[in-house]
C-alpha cells in the first residue's frame, strides 16, 4: 500500500538485507501465486478436455447424470437443482435464526448473557462439518424418519437442515457486522422521536444495514452450496457402491466425494467429468462470493467480535474526534 | 465491547410487547441449545455404546483415534510449515514491497480474495488430478498437506494483508523518515504491530486445516489408521476422515468411534485455538504492538521511544499535545 510510494533509503547500512528479504517475500508471493494460477490451470484443462468429448449444450441441458454408467449420461441439471434446494433450504433456516440472533447479540443481550451466547455462536462455527455430518446421519435424519415416516431413505431434509445449521454462525457474525456499522446518530435519532428498542431496530437499523444483511446471506450461501461433507453423509447413498445410479439429493458436492471414493481412472472421461463438476461449482460459489463481498460494508466503523478487535482498535485513525471536537 | 458501552440510548420504550426482542431471544436460544446439543449428542453416543454399556467395543477404537490423531498433528503441522510462511510473506510484498496499483499485484489480491470462497472438495479435486494423476505422488500425509496448504494460503494472504493495512501508515512514514530501509520497516514496526492480528489469522487457518474432511477423502485417505505414522511419507489417515469412515458404518459400535473421533478432533480444534489466544495475547503485550497499534491507549512503562529499535521514533500521535 505504502511501500512502494516511500522513498527506500537505498544506500544505508541495511540495504543489502533490504535486498534479501525483499527476494524472500517476492519468491513467497510466485509461490502462492504459482499454488493458485495451478489450481485454475488443473480445472481449466480438465474442463476443456471434457467439453471437447462432451458439448456444453448436453452437459448444461441433460437432464440426467450418470458417469458412470455403461451408457453414460452427462446432463448435470440434477446436481444442480439438488445443490440448489440443499443451499435455498438452508439459507431459510439459517437466515431467520442468523439475523434475529445477531440482533439480539447486538441489541437486547445483558453482558453476560452476551457473552455466553457469543460463545456458543463461536463453538457452532468452529464445529468440524464432518461432525456435523455426524449429527445429521445419527441423530437428524433418525429423527425425521420417525417424524415424518414417508422421508424414507432421502437424506436431503436432515442434510439441509443440518447445513443450515452450520451456516448460521457465518450469517449471525457477518449481519452482526452490519449492524454494527449502522451509524448510532440514526437510532439515537429514531429513540429520540420515540420510538421503541424494536421499533428502532425494524425501521431505522434493519433497512440501514440491508446491504450488509443481504452480503451475509449471500456469502452464506456459497458456503452453503460448497458444503460437502454433511451432505455427502447424509444423503445416504455411500452404503452402496458410490457410482450407483441413485441420483436422490445429489449435489455436485457429494458427486465429487462419490466420485473419488469410487476413483475414476486418471485421463478417463469420468475423471475430467469430475473435473467439470468441479469447475462449476467453483465458478457458482465464486460468482455468489464475489456478489457478497462486494456488499459488505466497509470496515472502518469497529464492529464488535473478539477476533477482530486490535484491528479495529489500530485502524480508527484519528484517537479522539469525538473529545477533541467536544473540548474545543 | 457492549451494545450498553456503545449507546445506552435505545429506550425499553412504553410498549410492554416486543415481538422482535422475544423473536431475537428465542432464535439466539435456539443457536445456543444447537451447541450444547451437539456435544452432548456426542458426549452421550460416546458414553451409551463406548464407555457405558460395552466397554470392550472401543477397545481398539481408541488406538486408532491416537493413530489418526497423530495423523492430523502431522497435517496440521505440515500445513502451518507450508503455508504460513508463504501466506504471510505474500502479504508483506503485496502491502510493503509491490508498487502500489500494479495491475499484477492488485490482480493476485482479487483472485486470492475470491479463492477464499471455493469449496475445499474442489481443492481436493485439483489436488488429486494435478498432485497424485499428474505427479503420481503417493497419497501421504505430505500430499495431503499439500492440498491443505493450497486451501489454506488465500485466507492467510487475505487477513494478513487486512492486519497490514490496518497499521498507521504514519508509522511508515516516520520510520522511513528518519532512514530506516523497507526491510526494518516491516521487521521492527510493521509486523511486530500487526502481529496479533496475523496470529488470529494463522490460527484460523490451522483450524481449517484440523478439520477439513472433504479434500483428504477427495485426494484418498485411507480408510483405517492402525498405528501412529512415523513421518510425512506415511499414508494419509486424519481425524475427520476417521470419523466419516466410522459413521458410514452401520454397526453401532462405529457410531460410537466416530463420535469418539469427533471429540478428539473437537479437542484438537480447542488446543489449536487457546494456543492462538495465548500467542496472541503475548504478542499484544510486545511494547511495538501495545504502545503503537492502539492510538490513545497510554504506552506501558517499559515501552521507551528506544525500547525495540534505537532509530524507531514512537507514533508521531503519540507525542503530540493532547487537547
Amino acid at each position: 500500500m505504502n511501500g512502494g510510494s516511500l522513498a527506500t533509503n537505498a544506500g544505508r547500512p541495511g540495504a543489502r538485507a533490504d535486498r534479501v528479504a525483499g527476494r524472500i517475500f517476492l519468491a513467497c508471493t510466485l509461490l502462492t501465486a504459482g499454488a493458485a494460477a495451478t489450481l485454475l490451470g488443473v480445472m481449466a484443462v480438465g474442463t476443456g478436455q471434457f467439453f471437447s468429448e462432451v458439448s456444453p449444450w448436453r452437459f448444461f441441458t441433460g437432464a440426467s447424470w450418470a458417469p458412470f454408467a455403461e451408457d453414460p449420461r452427462f446432463g448435470v441439471a440434477p446436481l444442480v437443482a439438488a445443490t440448489g434446494q440443499v443451499a435455498g433450504g438452508a439459507v431459510v433456516v439459517a437466515a431467520p435464526l442468523g439475523v434475529l440472533s445477531a440482533v439480539y447479540l447486538q441489541y437486547y443481550a445483558a453482558p453476560r448473557a452476551q457473552r455466553a451466547a457469543t460463545a456458543a455462536v463461536a463453538l457452532l462455527a468452529s464445529v468440524p462439518t464432518v461432525v456435523f455430518g455426524y449429527v445429521a446421519v445419527s441423530a437428524v435424519a433418525p429423527a425425521l424418519r420417525a417424524i415424518l415416516p414417508g422421508a424414507g431413505a432421502f437424506g436431503g431434509a436432515a442434510a439441509t437442515i443440518v447445513v443450515g445449521l452450520a451456516i448460521t454462525p457465518t450469517v449471525a457474525f457477518l449481519a452482526r457486522e452490519a449492524l454494527a456499522a449502522v451509524p448510532p446518530a440514526l437510532l439515537q435519532a429514531g429513540t429520540a422521536l420515540g420510538a421503541s428498542r424494536g421499533q428502532v431496530v425494524a425501521r431505522v437499523a434493519a433497512p440501514a444495514a440491508a446491504r450488509g444483511l443481504v452480503a451475509a446471506l449471500l456469502l452464506a450461501t456459497a458456503r452453503a452450496a460448497g458444503e460437502t461433507m454433511i451432505v455427502a453423509m447424509a444423503s445416504d447413498s455411500h452404503a452402496e457402491l458410490p457410482w450407483s445410479p441413485m441420483e436422490g439429493a445429489r449435489t455436485l458436492t457429494a458427486f465429487l466425494v462419490q466420485a473419488s471414493l469410487g476413483d475414476a481412472r486418471p485421463g478417463s472421461l469420468d475423471a475430467q467429468a469430475v473435473l467439470a463438476v468441479a469447475t462449476l461449482l467453483f465458478a457458482v460459489t465464486c460468482a455468489v462470493h464475489a456478489a457478497g463481498r462486494a456488499l459488505l460494508p466497509r470496515r472502518r466503523p469497529a464492529p464488535a467480535g473478539p477476533s477482530h478487535a486490535p484491528v479495529q482498535a489500530a485502524v480508527r485513525k484519528d484517537p479522539a474526534p469525538t473529545r477533541r471536537g467536544r473540548n474545543s | 465491547m457492549t451494545p450498553s458501552a456503545q449507546w445506552p440510548p435505545i429506550a425499553p420504550g412504553r410498549r410492554r410487547f416486543d415481538p422482535l426482542g422475544l423473536a431475537s431471544r428465542v432464535a439466539a436460544a435456539t443457536l445456543a441449545m444447537s451447541a450444547a446439543a451437539l456435544l452432548g449428542l456426542l458426549a452421550w453416543r460416546l458414553w451409551d455404546f463406548g464407555l457405558g454399556a460395552a466397554p470392550q467395543a472401543l477397545g481398539g477404537g481408541w488406538r486408532a483415534i491416537g493413530g489418526a490423531a497423530a495423523g492430523t498433528a502431522w497435517l496440521v503441522a505440515l500445513t502451518g510449515v507450508l503455508a504460513l510462511p508463504a501466506g504471510i510473506g505474500t502479504a508483506i510484498y503485496l502491502e510493503e514491497y509491490a508498487r502500489p496499483k500494479t495491475r499484477a499485484a492488485s490482480a493476485l489480491q482479487a483472485a486470492l480474495a475470491n479463492l477464499c470462497g471455493v469449496p475445499s472438495v474442489v481443492y481436493g479435486v485439483a489436488g488429486l488430478t494435478f498432485l497424485v494423476h499428474g505427479l503420481s505422488l503417493d497419497r501421504t500425509l505430505l500430499t495431503g498437506a499439500l492440498v491443505l496448504a493450497a486451501l489454506a494460503l488465500p485466507p492467510v494472504v487475505a487477513s494478513s494483508t487486512e492486519a497490514i493495512r490496518a497499521v498507521p501508515g504514519g508509522l511508515r512514514t516516520a520510520a522511513v523518515g528518519l532512514g530506516a530501509t523497507r526491510w526494518q520497516v516491516v521487521r521492527h514496526h510493521v509486523l511486530p504491530a500487526a502481529a496479533p492480528c496475523i496470529a488470529t489469522a494463522a490460527g484460523a487457518a490451522l483450524t481449517r486445516a484440523a478439520g477439513a474432511a472433504a479434500p483428504l477423502l477427495v485426494v484418498g485417505a485411507a480408510s483405517m489408521a492402525t498405528f501412529a505414522p512415523p513421518s510425512p511419507a506415511a499414508p494419509l489417515i486424519s481425524l475427520p476422515t476417521q470419523a466419516f469412515g466410522w459413521a458410514a458404518r452401520p454397526q453401532s459400535e462405529f457410531a460410537a468411534r466416530a463420535a469418539g473421533a469427533g471429540l478428539a478432533l473437537l479437542a484438537v480444534l480447542l488446543g489449536i485455538h487457546l494456543a492462538t489466544v495465548l500467542l496472541r495475547r503475548r504478542l499484544a503485550q510486545g511494547p511495538v504492538a501495545s504502545a503503537r497499534s492502539l492510538p490513545g491507549a497510554r504506552a506501558p512503562a517499559g515501552a521507551t521511544p528506544g525500547d525495540a529499535n534505537a532509530n524507531s521514533p514512537r507514533d508521531a500521535r503519540d507525542s503530540f499535545p493532547g487537547p
